[in-house]
């Protein structure tokens, strides 16, 4: 497996859960604030070392995910882009202050297995942060352009 | 895992801002610090802590350190994620079968 293919592969996951397809869509959204581990992955845990209030996912078209922070502010971690209660959502996932890199893509399905309920969880599109990389490194260039430029400057005076 | 060690580095607001600033280009310690209330020594003992974490590489251009972000530490994000699921997706299935309500 070359170091490409691992960087930029979906992240798969499947778990089995003992439960209606309708109670674990609605234990994945509505209820995530009683799951989710904030202490491990929260915007609030990233910058002050505290886990954030709690999580909401606000589904329906136009909803949105978001941690609530112990200060009180309310910091998107993503976009439903598609909402199918209890079957399926699709997020497009950037949990970030600044909003300003690519999001990555998960697609959450939920199937009926015998009355139990499979989750399959799949984190996509890790090639939209190589090409975020690919310009950041081109205005890497071009800020070593200048940099140059004004050390010849510097140098040749 | 790195990209823990990339978060504990970011939990400082300092060593955040700094790390905002590389993402629009190369900059050397000086410019870094015109822009934060703190001391060039502050920002040059941050930026140490943001090399350690893999996070900015540094390289000299006479007597200046330019400091950039280190486009390697993109795939540990993916690596984070890839450990973080297996974590959440347990502690999902705890609560779903906690109650039952419906089951």
């Amino acid at each position: 497996m070359s170091t490409q293919a691992t960087e930029t592969e979906a992240i798969r996951r499947s778990v089995t859960v003992d439960c209606s397809v309708e109670h674990a869509f609605e234990t994945f959204t509505e209820r995530i604030h009683e799951w989710w581990p904030l202490g491990r992955h929260s915007i609030d845990h990233y910058e002050t070392g505290t886990p954030a209030e709690t999580v909401v996912f606000q589904g329906g078209a136009g909803g949105q995910v978001y941690e609530r922070t112990k200060a009180g502010e309310e910091l998107k971690w993503a976009d439903v882009v598609a909402y199918d209660p209890p079957h399926r959502f699709v997020l497009a996932w950037n949990p970030s202050r600044e909003q300003d890199g690519p999001p990555t893509e998960i697609e959450v399905t939920f199937t009926d297995e015998a009355g139990k309920t499979r989750v399959d969880l799949e984190h996509r599109g890790w090639e939209a942060l190589g090409a975020e990389a690919a310009e950041a490194r081109q205005s890497y260039n071009e800020g070593w352009e200048s940099v140059l430029a004004g050390f010849a400057e510097n140098a040749s005076t | 895992m790195a990209y823990r060690n990339a978060m504990e580095a970011l939990g400082d607001r300092t060593r955040r801002a700094i790390f905002e600033q590389l993402r629009s280009g190369p900059r050397a310690v000086g410019e870094i610090a015109d822009e934060l209330p703190v001391s060039r020594p502050a920002v040059s003992q941050h930026l140490r802590v943001l090399k350690e974490a893999g996070l900015v590489t540094e390289r000299r251009n006479g007597t200046r350190r330019i400091y950039r972000l280190d486009p390697d530490g993109l795939g540990e994000l993916r690596d984070y994620f890839d450990d973080f699921w297996s974590e959440a997706l347990a502690a999902f299935k705890v609560m779903a079968e906690d109650e039952r309500r419906d089951a």
